[in-house]
């Protein structure tokens, strides 16, 4: 023990990311930003379409499935090869966020989100049937892709590298 | 027939039921009176998934090192590519060597010839002050500087050879470097770095491209030696834009160029320049010792005073016929390189033997002015020869000891071009003795001029030999090119 009782170790920051790709995501503000985003996207398909409430979350559901899997799961690499030697080019998104650290906070909100679009989109539809099948396909492919056991795994060799 | 339709029913029978499925109501249960529709056991599987990897810590997956066999089987199926790719089909590579020094006359493969393939502009190869210059600084120096500038490979002489280029220049100093090429493509990007503007000319030569691409700057190339281009793209590059008012911008240009022997404008450039507030990097390789009154190059050919050139570079290896380069400008210009240019941080010096004969070269420019005149009246008379023949144009400034011959009208097809031209050079060394060029592109190069014949005029040569050359590449052109008038 130190002076004071401090103890003779100090706290380190925790490292800063490095990749560009995905250093966007460390700032405060990213997880409000997102479900507002979602939000707003949904009062705009509502108000556009004039459909029900219900199916207006399934469209934003199923957008956001779409979206997400492919800048998440299926892009590779990043935009900012020529600066980082491609060191990240045969890693998704997914696979690069928190330098390949698993179950992080950023890791765990956007797990929960597709999840909680799908109860929000099955119930207001009244689990009817197009619908509802759709969004139990879409919330469990993202689940599945977002598991850490699935970290750096392609299934059958689908957009493995060559 | 008899086996259709029993397979018909199976398969209707099997769709039936599997739509009836998908259809039927999901299953129904009642639980302690509490209605369990098909969806909740759904959702009750999703969120306690959820909730388990919630509730899990962080970590990061740990690195498996490769085991044995998975080593063995990587490199099994490891194919090496070439380390350099099969030559093409009519790639030539069996160039005429010479077996003598490259003066106006030398022996190529135990003919002597008349050589006009050698940038020898002032004709110093084999001069005898420069050789005793030469040997003197050999047998009191040895051969090789043994390190670079910083770690003990700076010999007086070098020192020397700086302070005379400046003075002869008019800067304020010099820096030398070890090779001719590596002047301009270290010292691009010693001060352009990214995030930079460069405006370049597009008929740069190579080295000059590999420098632009170094920087990592943003280049834009305008048109070649045309000033109006050059006007235009500084104009839409600098109008309305606040933010290119506080990044570095450049031009880049070659006083004589290589590609094509065209003379730079250097008022209407420094007018540019100073109307839009770029910097100019001039590359003098061809032109110092050539042009100007006293050969000081393109500044006092045009009468530009020299400050008004921010960086000015040439290669050694042309008129002055040492090896190296140097670079001039202000004094923060040439400070600055000696800490951040990485062809004279990193390579060894120029060894001291070229250096001294650098320095005597410049002396003998200095102290003999009329070899600037036979120079120029050698370019005259092979302009004044050479304008009738047959299927082939000058296209070089009338001033350039550059004479670029090009195709009166051109194949189509840049590699019959460079065919025919070849076949002319072939014949005129076989058939006349005159040992000619056609202009060398190598694969990275990205300059989309016409190739051509490079004749390289030198001060060294006789009328008989410039007479000798316009005769013999008037009747071989005739007859190769009859096709093609």
């Amino acid at each position: 023990m130190g002076r004071r009782g401090e103890p003779y170790y100090v706290e380190a920051a925790p490292p800063v990311d490095v990749n560009k790709n995905t250093e966007w995501f460390m700032y405060p503000g990213v997880w409000t930003t997102y479900i507002l985003l979602l939000f707003f996207a949904w009062l705009l398909v509502l108000s556009v379409s004039g459909c029900s409430p219900g199916s207006a979350w399934t469209v934003v559901n199923l957008a956001h499935f779409a979206i997400t899997y492919h800048f998440f799961h299926w892009k590779k690499g990043t935009p900012f090869a020529a600066d980082d030697q491609g060191i990240y080019s045969r890693l998704t998104w997914w696979e690069q966020m928190d330098n390949g650290q698993q179950l992080t906070r950023n890791r765990k909100f956007l797990t929960v989100v597709p999840v909680v679009l799908y109860l929000i989109a099955s119930h207001l539809t009244d689990y009817k049937q197009p619908m509802f099948f759709l969004n139990t396909v879409a919330v469990f492919v993202l689940v599945v892709a977002k598991l850490p056991n699935m970290h750096k795994v392609r299934i059958f060799g689908i957009n493995a590298d060559i | 027939m008899d086996m259709a339709l029993p397979v018909v029913n199976a398969t209707a029978a099997v769709l039936a039921r599997v739509s009836a499925a998908f259809n039927a109501p999901l299953a129904r249960a009642v639980v302690f009176g509490v209605h369990i529709d098909g969806h909740l056991v759904v959702e009750g599987l999703l969120i306690a998934v959820i909730v388990f990897q919630l509730t899990r810590k962080s970590y990061k997956p740990p690195k498996k090192p490769l085991s044995e066999k998975e080593i063995d089987e990587l490199c099994d199926e490891w194919e090496p590519e070439p380390l350099c790719p099969p030559i093409k089909e009519g790639a030539r590579i069996d160039t005429p060597m010479l077996e003598s020094a490259a003066g106006p006359h030398t022996i190529v493969d135990g003919k002597e010839v008349v050589n006009f393939a050698s940038a020898n502009y002032l004709g110093l190869i084999g001069n005898e002050k420069i050789i005793d210059s030469c040997v003197g600084s050999l047998e009191k120096y040895g051969v090789g500087s043994c390190g670079p500038r910083g770690f003990y490979g700076t010999i007086d002489v070098h020192l020397d050879c700086e302070a005379k280029i400046a003075n002869f220049l008019g800067t304020p100093d010099s820096i030398l470097y070890s090779y001719g090429i590596s002047t301009i493509f270290s010292v691009i990007p010693a001060f352009c770095k990214k995030g930079d503007i460069i405006v370049a000319d597009e008929g740069v030569h190579w080295a000059v491209q590999n420098g632009l691409h170094l920087s990592r700057s943003t280049v834009v190339y305008f048109k070649h030696n045309d000033m109006a281009s050059l006007a235009s793209t500084l104009e839409k590059l600098t109008r309305g834009n606040k933010r290119a008012e506080k990044i570095r911008r450049y031009i880049v240009v070659e006083s004589i160029y290589q590609n094509s022997g065209q003379i730079a404008p250097l008022d209407e450039i420094v007018k540019l320049k100073e109307k839009y507030r770029f910097r100019v990097i001039l590359e003098e390789s061809h032109s110092f010792g050539v042009l100007g009154k006293s050969g000081r190059g393109l500044a006092e050919h045009y009468g530009v005073p020299i400050e008004k050139i921010d960086i000015i570079t040439a290669g050694m290896g042309n008129a002055l016929a040492t090896d190296g380069g140097f670079c001039t400008g202000s004094v923060r210009v040439v400070d600055h390189q000696r800490l951040s240019s990485s062809g004279y941080v990193f390579s060894a010096s120029l060894p001291p033997y070229l250096a001294s004969a650098a320095v005597s070269a410049v002396n003998y420019l200095e102290e003999n002015p009329s070899v600037l005149a036979s120079l120029r009246s050698n370019i005259a008379l092979l302009h004044q020869e050479l304008s009738d023949t047959p299927g082939l144009e000058i296209s070089s400034h009338v001033l350039s000891p550059i004479v670029f011959l090009k195709l009166k009208k051109s194949t189509g097809s840049p590699a019959t071009d460079l065919d025919l031209l070849e076949t002319i050079a072939e014949r005129v060394l076989k058939e006349d003795s005159v040992f000619i060029v056609t202009s060398k592109k190598s694969n990275l190069d990205r300059c989309k001029l016409p190739i051509g014949i490079r004749l390289f005029v030198s001060a060294g040569h006789t009328e008989s030999d410039i007479s000798t050359l316009s005769s013999s590449l008037k009747r071989v052109s005739a007859s190769v090119l009859s096709d093609y008038f």
